[in-house]
């Protein structure tokens, strides 16, 4: 399984640029953007950083399986879901075409197709995940439709209002202290041969594992869900909770 | 005799005797050897007159073969640690290569990006590993066990990863970050290095309403690039951290980036920056390379070395570029002081000037390939140089290889390749592709042997106090060359070819020598376009320890 494996990697590394025919100038454009670097692919599926992609007897479940879903422990990524359906389409066909198969007309339901989202939902997405917020983003705590750090649980229903998202209670976050230092805490484990916790002492959180009997906990602390909202005012958090809406299945 | 000979002695005497603490002994305990990145040890039982007696006395296969082993390893007490592509880590009997634990961290499902790994740290009783998908993790250096971990960004967004060691500088762990090929802004991070919480942040590119965002066009420095994906140096009596900073994204397409206002452009890429390691807070820096176009890192190794310059002892900073010139800056200021190209084939360029301008630059542009040397390998890759006090050289490994650039405009997706063009693998107009290593007076850039190759020399160099430079090639070579001559003195096949950085250690007084073998990486794969026979490069990820036949054998 090793050595399949490492061949599959061999046969697979990243993401992003270009070269020729089916799929369509699309599918040559897309392949250029996201396969064929000096880096990943070559131009017209020659090896880069990455191997080989034309004439490699490939057929099109293979292809289409491999682009989709990305290789697990390797450098190939899923385009899946970073590219919209037609570009995936398109460039599936093109690297079809570069190992001499004829993509099937309309080769497979996307298993996932695009969601639409409102231009406000969309724009809450954005907020939700904001890079040049640094920490101060909602991705740094909570997932939604895939994006961010699962320290939180999952939602499971998205508050009324603004105000109602600045005042949701936090009942779990206690106040944890280890050999005099105190901090909030969100217990994992407190009753294994190890206690684990999320560290919320300072952004983002720490999952941190310590010996049983090394940290001591008191119910509730000064830890508050407002306060890590400070970098988003209220129109913002109203399209943040637009995207929610759109996306939390309760 | 001339003058620069005449300098040239002097310094080498002056250096002797203002001695810097930037050699190893019995252990290897940071990335670069020490925080100065001498990569040289201080240990002579293996020198010139014996060293053709070297022989094999264990070795370790990690069974994490993707990728080759890259790593450099860490040994401290007896105790050998080392991290594996995949972000395993061993500790091991560092006498006998016996087990004593293995940590595995469980990657992500269909994770996508490079994955690899360079190295880690060690001290405050941890162990430091970055992930492929941008968890900083520590591990209890006695048991193995997790103690902390903790996510710097979300990798499916930022298209970012932890692929270099990291740097424990005080009580802090610093971590660099990979992605900048992508569309990403680059950052570097400090954590307390025991509980993991974030101590501070230095962003490679300014934000909005910060000094030096004004060299960037509208929103680009959003998603800018310069990742700091190297190990960086650090000087305890500065208390100043230096860090070399990646390329401008997107990579080889400038319009939509460069505003042409404020000093520079795209800042911090393609820069050296010295932070004050307690705060994170911008001391100085130097843009070695103003408005990339060439894929031209400065994400490299830091040298720090105090020595003579015409005539008046400095502080130094040599950094060599991708772009196959070396930097030598003054690391209390930044002052540039000179720079002298490590490559024969540098086509980007006409010069630099006295004072540190770059003439007649020759860019890609769209639509047509333009020849470059050096390619975006560089002229050096990412393995590292060393430096030995006793001879004064740095040695370093060059690589003679061109590409075929073209830009293109491009619009930029988070997290998404943002090349902004393409390239090839291209052999220099007058011949054949080639690599070779030197030996550099590091301050005036005179070259004092060179060992040619026909390969990619892409594994790191050690120097030893036995006056020996170790290092190995692609074919799976392991050897040792005269520090002083370059002469081959001892060669061993180890079976795959070498992509990693070699060691040296003591334990219980006998010295060994330690090499990561097994090849990977994306510049290593890349070679079958430029060498066919390259893709016969052997794979595998196996450390291989060698010491002198014991006493009474």
């Amino acid at each position: 399984m090793r050595g399949v494996a490492g061949l599959l990697l061999m046969a697979a590394m990243l993401a992003a640029q270009p070269s020729a025919p089916a799929g369509g100038e699309r599918g040559l454009d897309v392949f250029n953007k996201s396969c064929a670097t000096g880096y990943c692919h070559g131009v017209k599926g020659t090896p880069g950083g990455a191997p080989r992609l034309a004439a490699r007897g490939f057929d099109d479940a293979y292809i289409s399986q491999t682009v989709r879903n990305g290789i697990a422990g390797t450098g190939m990524p899923a385009f899946g879901t970073s590219l919209d359906r037609a570009d995936l389409l398109a460039v599936i066909a093109y690297v079809d075409n570069l190992n001499g198969v004829t993509p099937p007309p309309n080769p497979f339901a996307m298993q996932r197709e695009a969601r639409k989202l409102s231009p406000d939902a969309q724009r809450g997405r954005q907020l939700f995940a904001d890079q040049v917020r640094a920490f101060q983003r909602c991705s740094t705590c909570h997932q939604a439709d895939g994006i961010g750090i699962a320290v939180a649980l999952p939602f499971s229903s998205v508050p009324e209002s603004v105000a109602a998202l600045r005042q949701i209670a936090t009942p779990h976050v206690e106040t944890a202290t280890e050999e005099g230092d105190s901090f909030p805490a969100l217990a994992l484990n407190k009753s294994g041969a190890q206690t684990k916790l999320y560290d919320l002492k300072t952004l983002p959180p720490v999952l941190r594992t310590l010996p049983k009997g090394a940290v001591t906990f008191k119910e509730g602390s000064a830890w508050r869900h407002e306060a890590m909202l400070a970098s988003y005012n209220d129109r913002e958090l109203e399209a943040i909770l637009e995207f929610l809406r759109a996306v939390v299945k309760p | 005799m001339n003058m620069r000979y005449v300098l040239l002695t002097l310094s080498l005497g002056l250096a002797a005797l203002w001695a810097q603490n930037g050699a190893t002994s019995k252990d290897w305990p940071s990335y670069g050897g020490t925080q100065l990145a001498w990569r040289y040890s201080a240990l002579d039982q293996i020198n010139t007159s014996n060293v053709k007696k070297l022989v094999p006395v264990w070795q370790f296969q990690t069974g994490d073969y993707a990728q080759g082993l890259q790593s450099t390893p860490i040994v401290i007490d007896g105790v050998l640690y080392l991290s594996t592509t995949h972000s395993q880590v061993f500790a091991l009997d560092a006498a006998t290569g016996k087990m004593i634990w293995q940590y595995k961290y469980p990657m992500p499902r269909g994770a996508g990006g490079n994955i690899q790994n360079r190295g880690i740290a060690v001290g405050f009783g941890k162990v430091f590993v970055g992930t492929y998908d941008d968890y900083m993790v520590a591990i209890d250096q006695k048991t193995g066990v997790e103690s902390w971990k903790v996510a710097l960004a979300d990798s499916s967004q930022c298209g970012c990863s932890i692929t270099g060691a990291p740097l424990l500088v005080k009580d802090k762990v610093i971590v660099g970050e990979a992605g900048g090929d992508g569309a990403f802004r680059g950052f570097l991070t400090a954590l307390d290095a025991k509980t993991g919480r974030l101590a501070w942040r230095f962003y490679t590119i300014p934000g909005a309403g910060e000094k030096g965002n004004e060299t960037w066009k509208g929103d680009s420095w959003k998603y800018g690039g310069g990742a700091t994906w190297m190990t960086g140096s650090f000087d305890r009596d500065l208390n100043l951290l230096y860090w070399g900073i990646g390329n401008a994204a997107s990579d080889m397409y400038s319009a939509n980036r460069f505003s042409g206002e404020g000093e520079g452009a795209n800042l911090y890429t393609g820069s050296v920056v010295a932070l004050d390691a307690d705060t994170g807070k911008l001391k100085w820096y130097y843009q070695e390379i103003p408005k990339d176009v060439w894929d031209y890192d400065s994400a490299y190794e830091c040298l720090l070395i105090d020595r003579p310059v015409r005539g008046v002892m400095r502080k130094l900073l040599v950094h060599i570029n991708k772009s196959g010139y070396t930097w030598v800056l003054d690391r209390t200021n930044g002052e540039f002081l000179g720079a002298f190209p490590i490559v024969d084939n540098h086509t980007w360029l006409a010069g630099i000037t006295e004072d540190g301008k770059i003439l007649g630059r020759v860019e890609p542009v769209e639509g047509k390939a333009t020849l470059i040397c050096p390619g975006p390998d560089g002229g050096k890759s990412w393995n590292q140089v060393a430096y030995s006090p006793r001879t004064g050289f740095m040695y370093t490994p060059t690589l003679e290889i061109c590409s075929d650039s073209v830009s293109r405009e491009q619009t930029p997706v988070e997290g998404r390749g943002f090349l902004g063009g393409t390239w090839s693998h291209r052999a220099p107009a007058q011949g054949p592709a080639y690599s070779h290593i030197d030996a550099y007076d590091p301050v005036t850039g005179k070259r004092m042997w060179s060992v040619r190759y026909k390969y990619a020399l892409l594994a790191s160099m050690l120097a030893t106090a036995g006056d020996l430079v170790f290092t190995g090639d692609p074919e799976g070579y392991f050897f040792a060359l005269n520090a002083r001559t370059g002469e081959k003195l001892w060669s061993f096949q180890t079976g795959a070819g070498n992509r990693g950085s070699a060691i040296s250690y003591s334990v219980n007084g006998r010295q060994y020598i330690a090499t990561p073998t097994g090849w990977g990486s994306i510049a290593g794969r890349g070679l079958t376009s430029i060498w066919p026979e390259a893709e016969n490069f052997r794979p595998g990820s196996t450390l291989v320890v060698f010491a002198l036949p014991e006493s009474g054998q």
